[in-house]
């Protein structure tokens, strides 16, 4: 088994693509032939195949497809079915297989345009080439730039499609048609009737099978069931004994009130559609409100029960119409209870406040009391303290007094002031003396 | 082309011999391109008795490159996008998983595959994957009733 380098296989390819190659993948292939011969990227029995590293086989034309349209570098390229690195490595297929593959056989390309042969694969090549004629040719004249079949070529080399005038119809035929529209197409041939055997032009034909009084027609109630065909002359009158033909307009009338019968089934249908829908919204909407309401508020009373009695109506969602009244009704009472419970809630609260209010303002109200009464007893103490002062001063008033009167202005005060020192021994507040003496002297004369 | 009589294959194969639940045809005559496929809902999972509508789109490179398959139906599925598009999460379908040998007939059923066996931890919808997860009754009821809705024979216009 040889090896082949990536660019032998690129240049092969290149090679291959000419024009008047028979594209083998586009035939019709009739034999069936083992899907292991099937080439996994065009799915058609492997066209000059070639075998990767890791044993997968691929056509020659189909590898390069997939190795040119591969996003990493060639050298990279991995297999198309298991990607192994192919590392560069493309080996030949043993002659068996090729063989397999080959005997396969398939239509002519050229069936559209008449060619019946069935040939083996690899011999359709050869047919086309050599043996087909109704391959389509080149016309002869280079400038008419049409295609004859084959063996339609004039052996003399002339174009066949000049259009030539017949002498029937004078309508213009192309040349290589002719001889078909002179023996059979045209127009102005005569042929003969088949029901009633006169000889008529051609064109004609059709007018005439519709008058023609030999012909075969069925009874126009055949639609309703009358099994009979008669020549056109009898078939007058079998119409007027036929009983079908009576009950027609009756049938008619019938299929009409079908119609419109099944005309409004279909629109109740569609109304009906659209009120199931409208119901099935409804429906869960109602199925999902209960199961976010509780957990707002997990105080309120009738909670539970209501919910036990919601849930399995909102698991069974099938559950009838009926079933969803019933709902609608316990779900109302359940937000009612509710409301009924907050309210009561509020007005509890509202009486726990006013309460509060009123202790408050008791509270401040005894102790703006005591706070008085404190200050009455403080006030009682400072002026029983003044008194007492005033007493104890005015004996020294006096000797002050005595003083002054006896001695000049301006040893008052130094003579004031020793005496003083000599009566401090006798009064408690030794440090203060000084001061306490000018205090009450000035208090003494303010009074 | 040689891509064209390969797809043509795929679609006279899948035309003849349909698998299961799977009914394909061209969006248009003249365009190989463009497939209209129309899968029901497996049995058993909450998209029964409903048929989706689905276009896949071929490549002009295809096989060598990927088609992509998106949903015309909405569908409540963790691995559809749940917009215009709709377009599905498919391992196999992302451009350096996908082989050319790989056939269309394998990406409709792995597709049909995984309305049965979603895969929620490689999902495009991480909420409805969530839901699947932690509340599949929940899932289950929601998909039914998108199915009901949007993919019941008489809203997809086979009635």
């Amino acid at each position: 088994m040889t090896n082949i380098t990536l660019e032998d296989l690129l240049v092969m390819e290149s090679n291959s693509d000419r024009d008047d190659v028979v594209d083998l993948r586009s035939l019709d292939y009739v034999s069936s032939y083992d899907d292991h011969l099937m080439c996994p990227i065009c799915h058609c029995p492997f066209i000059h195949p070639v075998r990767l590293k890791c044993d997968h086989v691929f056509c020659q034309k189909c590898l390069v497809s997939a190795i040119t349209t591969f996003a990493a570098a060639r050298d990279e390229f991995t297999c198309p079915t298991c990607r192994t690195h192919t590392g560069g490595v493309y080996l030949k297929l043993p002659r068996l297989l090729i063989n397999m593959c080959d005997e396969i056989r398939v239509r002519c390309p050229y069936r559209n345009e008449g060619c019946e042969e069935v040939a083996p694969r690899v011999f359709i090549q050869t047919h086309v080439d050599k043996y087909c004629g109704y391959r389509l040719m080149d016309c002869p004249l280079g400038s008419c730039g049409m295609k004859t079949r084959k063996k339609g070529l004039d052996p003399d080399g002339r174009c066949l499609h000049e259009l030539r005038q017949c002498t029937r119809c004078e309508g213009n035929i192309m040349e290589q048609d002719y001889g078909e529209h002179f023996s059979e197409l045209c127009p102005n041939l005569q042929t003969t009737c088949p029901d009633c055997q006169t000889s008529i032009l051609r064109r004609e034909l059709k007018q005439h099978a519709n008058s023609c009084p030999e012909s075969i027609h069925a009874c126009p109630a055949s639609k309703y069931g009358c099994p009979i065909q008669l020549k056109r002359g009898d078939l007058a009158t079998h119409e007027q004994t036929c009983p079908l033909i009576a009950m027609g307009p009756y049938f008619e009338a019938q299929n009409a009130r079908l119609d419109s019968l099944e005309l409004t089934i279909r629109h109740l249908k569609q109304r009906n559609e659209i009120f199931e829908d409208g119901l099935a919204n409804i429906r869960t909407t109602l199925a999902q409100s209960p199961t976010a309401v509780p957990v707002a508020d997990g105080r309120a009373t009738t909670s539970s029960p209501t919910r036990r009695s919601n849930d399995p109506a909102s698991s069974n969602s099938q559950s009838q119409i009926d079933s969803s009244n019933q709902y609608t009704a316990t779900t109302t009472n359940y937000l009612l209870s509710l409301h009924e419970s907050l309210r009561e809630e509020v007005g509890q609260l509202s009486h726990a406040i006013t309460d509060l209010d009123a202790r408050a303002s008791m509270a401040i109200m005894s102790e703006c009391l005591r706070i008085k009464e404190d200050m009455a007893h403080t006030n009682a103490a400072v002026s029983s303290v003044r008194m007492q002062v005033q007493w104890l001063l005015n004996p020294r008033l006096h000797q002050h007094q005595g003083a002054q009167r006896t001695g000049g202005a301006r040893t008052a005060t130094p003579a004031g002031s020793s005496p003083a020192a000599a009566a401090g021994p006798s009064t408690s507040t030794i440090p203060l003396r000084p001061r306490r003496l000018s205090d009450s002297g000035r208090e003494g004369t303010k009074l | 082309m040689g891509s064209q009589k390969r797809i043509a294959k795929e679609l006279a194969e899948l035309t003849e011999t349909a698998p299961e639940g799977i009914t394909v045809k061209l969006a248009d005559e003249s365009n190989l391109y463009i497939w209209n496929v129309y899968m029901e809902g497996p049995e058993n999972s909450p998209y029964q008795n409903g048929t989706f509508h689905l276009t896949l789109t071929l490549p002009t490179e295809y096989p060598f490159k990927p088609p992509t398959v998106s949903f015309r139906t909405k569908i409540y599925h963790p691995n559809v996008t749940n917009d215009d598009k709709g377009s599905m999460c498919l391992g196999m379908l992302r451009a350096d998983e996908w082989k050319p040998s790989s056939r269309i007939q394998a990406v409709l059923q792995f597709a049909r595959q995984l309305l049965a066996e979603p895969m929620p931890d490689d999902a495009v919808e991480g909420r409805i994957a969530e839901q699947y997860k932690s509340d599949f009754a929940r899932y289950e009821e929601v998909a039914r009733e998108w199915t009901r809705k949007y993919a019941s024979s008489s809203s997809s216009g086979r009635a």
